[in-house]
């Protein structure tokens, strides 16, 4: 394993305790990408595919092993710190969208830059532009509920990427889309990965897609990599 | 986040709820009212006697009594049943005694509080009273706020004052249009010796008073203000005329029942001397000379302190009374918040994922409950002042009709307003603690899992 790897984890283990039971969402796992890769992780549910996504999300604590971001050991972050990381190093996409009910599509794809301390006006700004680019400017000031599924995915890609962040983290992407809308979001990922050099990790139970896009892919069951395999 | 990003979002979040937000400030404004209408009551009473005691100069004042034998301010009834029995020590409160005085460094001038019962006449009405006898120079000191006409002088004769009150009683409603008029006073004299005795005998059997009239004509050159509280004051009746008519009248001297059947055994004396000092500094130094000489005393400064610790209690009750008004528009707040939290719990797992930290979604909540607290800030002033001004009118409606002059019932200081909103926000943050602290918490991978 490449010891500059761009992110790379070390035994990555997550056990949940409830009481007395303890469940091993994620046992050993040792991954390493590099920049630029196109990462599909798939597997049944239940097998630690999101576990592993929340970790290098850092909004989950591995209950051992690390996690390094070029070099930066974010298992070791503290809570604001981590905050941080969220904020300006990853972009994180949603199986449900996640999009705030009560607020339009711009001020959705805005919201990461209220965080960051950006003024009003360069909020409004830059998350315009950003919705120019997935294609839903007109569509700016409607609501989650007032556009379909595709749209909504796209307007959460736009706030995953409004901080310009060098990795962007897809959890079941696809999950609550038809397959032709799976594609064409799929499709946008794989653009942005190839046209801006992005890293992007995606969680699919659909290998199809995976298979067709990513560059490398592994299979995870019960919290452990059971299979991985380079695809291009 | 930015200071203004935090205001603008409390605002915008607080307007999505519209309903459960007004009635949450509602629950605010109310004890905020509550709160600000008590104090203002509280400091406009204290504000109001002080005042008053402070223009009259009634701190100013020493009032001198006899010592009675066995030294008790409150009569035994031994002492009722041997009424104006003058042990062999007691002095005489007479007028070498006031010429006496009047020498001592510091004092302005001492007059006998004397009063009598008399019948006052005017406009075809007819009004029992005490009519008090008041030096000029007293008369003319301040220490009495007059309405109408002017205090009278050494120089005038048979001049008169008479209070607001009693001339509203007797159904005049301008004071302005009694000056210069003809007053009439009847005294009552009595005569207890033996030579009246059939008079007494037909008095004891119910058929008639053992009492003579005798009528005066004054003019009336002003009209006093009646003092709006009571109390050991120099000033204290209805009518006043001058010392030197008052001689020239016939007259029971008397205000109490012992009057009666002590005059004609007790040594001549006032009940009563009031003595006016030039400054506040005089009143030890006279009040031990008086007590020297076997005199009992009495100084409103000295009770100055006792008037203090009353509107510190005044003002404790009506504070309690008020927190419990702002304790239960806190619990309003906390729950309010509570709620908010719950239904915008995936929302906080949105803001954690996209980079904000515990003190920001800390921050946004803590902002909320800082907005509803101030405007129930702002709204409970209006409203407590509203509330006050509106009992302050209804205060003085009632007062008017016994003549007492208007006045304001109620303070706004500026400190009162601004604590009252500093107060408020506080209470709100404080109540946004709990809640706050519980959304700081929330995990966002759970948080985000949800429905």
């Amino acid at each position: 394993m490449n010891s500059d790897s761009f992110v790379k984890t070390e035994d990555l283990t997550r056990i949940y305790s409830s009481g007395t039971i303890q469940v091993v969402a994620l046992k050993d796992v040792s991954l390493s990408l590099d920049q630029g890769q196109f990462f599909g992780v798939t597997g049944a549910s239940g097998s630690g595919k999101s576990t592993l996504m929340n970790l290098l999300a850092g909004l989950d604590r591995p209950s051992s092993g690390s996690i390094r971001v070029q070099g930066k050991l974010i298992s070791e972050l503290d809570k604001d710190e981590l905050a941080l990381y969220r904020r300006h190093q990853v972009g994180m996409i949603f199986q449900s969208f996640n999009l705030v009910s009560s607020y339009s599509a711009l001020e959705n794809v805005a919201f990461p830059l209220l965080f960051a301390g950006v003024a009003k006006k360069e909020r409004t700004k830059r998350a315009a532009q950003i919705l120019e680019k997935v294609g839903l400017y007109p569509r700016k000031d409607h609501r989650p509920f007032e556009l379909s599924g595709g749209e909504q995915q796209r307007v959460a890609i736009a706030r995953a990427l409004i901080n310009q962040p060098k990795i962007l983290l897809a959890d079941e992407p696809t999950g609550n889309l038809d397959s032709k809308t799976s594609s064409q979001i799929v499709q946008t990922l794989s653009e942005l990965n190839k046209n801006q050099g992005l890293t992007v990790i995606m969680i699919s139970h659909e290998e199809t897609l995976l298979d067709q896009f990513a560059d490398d892919v592994i299979h995870l069951r019960d919290g452990k990599v059971i299979q991985a395999e380079r695809i291009r | 986040m930015r200071i203004s990003d935090y205001i603008e979002q409390s605002f915008s979040n607080l307007w999505k709820k519209k309903l459960r937000t007004v009635l949450t400030i509602f629950g605010v404004m109310i004890g905020i009212g509550a709160l600000v209408s008590m104090f203002s009551f509280g400091q406009g009473i204290q504000d109001n006697i002080t005042n008053t005691f402070n223009e009259l100069q009634l701190f100013n004042y020493v009032s001198v009594y006899p010592r009675s034998e066995n030294n008790q301010t409150i009569p035994s009834s031994e002492q009722l049943n041997a009424p104006g029995q003058a042990g062999p020590h007691t002095q005489i409160l007479d007028d070498a005694f006031i010429r006496d005085v009047t020498e001592i460094e510091g004092v302005e001038s001492a007059f006998p509080e004397v009063r009598f019962p008399a019948m006052i006449r005017f406009n075809e009405e007819e009004k029992f009273s005490l009519v008090q006898v008041l030096p000029a120079d007293i008369c003319q000191s301040g220490l009495m706020k007059l309405r109408a006409g002017r205090p009278y002088s050494p120089a005038d004769s048979n001049a008169l004052i008479i209070s607001d009150s009693l001339l509203r009683r007797m159904k005049v409603k301008e004071p302005e249009t009694v000056i210069g008029q003809q007053i009439e006073i009847s005294t009552l004299t009595v005569d207890l010796s033996l030579s009246n005795i059939p008079n007494i005998v037909s008095f004891l059997m119910g058929k008639g008073l053992p009492f003579s009239r005798q009528s005066y004509l004054f003019t009336i050159v002003g009209v006093t203000e009646k003092m709006g509280f009571a109390g050991p004051m120099p000033v204290r009746s209805d009518v006043f005329i001058t010392p030197a008519e008052s001689e020239n009248m016939k007259k029971l001297s008397l205000t109490s029942i012992w009057d009666l059947f002590q005059s004609s055994q007790q040594a001549k004396g006032y009940s009563m001397v009031n003595i006016k000092l030039s400054s506040t500094k005089y009143i030890e130094p006279v009040k031990a000379k008086m007590e020297d000489r076997g005199f009992r005393t009495f100084a409103l400064i000295d009770h100055l302190e006792e008037i203090k610790t009353g509107f510190i209690f005044m003002n404790m009750f009506l504070f309690a009374i008020g927190m419990i008004a702002i304790t239960v528009a806190a619990l309003g707040i906390i729950n309010t918040m509570v709620m908010s939290i719950l239904e915008r719990y995936k929302e906080i797992g949105i803001m954690k994922a996209v980079g904000a930290s515990d003190g920001d979604v800390k921050k946004i909540f803590f902002f909320e409950s800082g907005a509803i607290g101030f405007l129930g800030g702002v709204l409970g002033l209006t409203l407590g002042w509203l509330v006050s001004m509106f009992i302050n009118q209804i205060i003085n409606y009632f007062m008017a009709k016994q003549g007492v002059p208007y006045m304001d019932y109620f303070s706004f200081r500026w400190w009162l307003v601004s604590g009252a909103i500093v107060f408020s926000v506080l209470i709100s943050l404080a109540a946004g603690v709990y809640p706050t602290m519980r959304a700081a918490r929330i995990d966002p991978v759970v948080a985000l899992r949800h429905d």
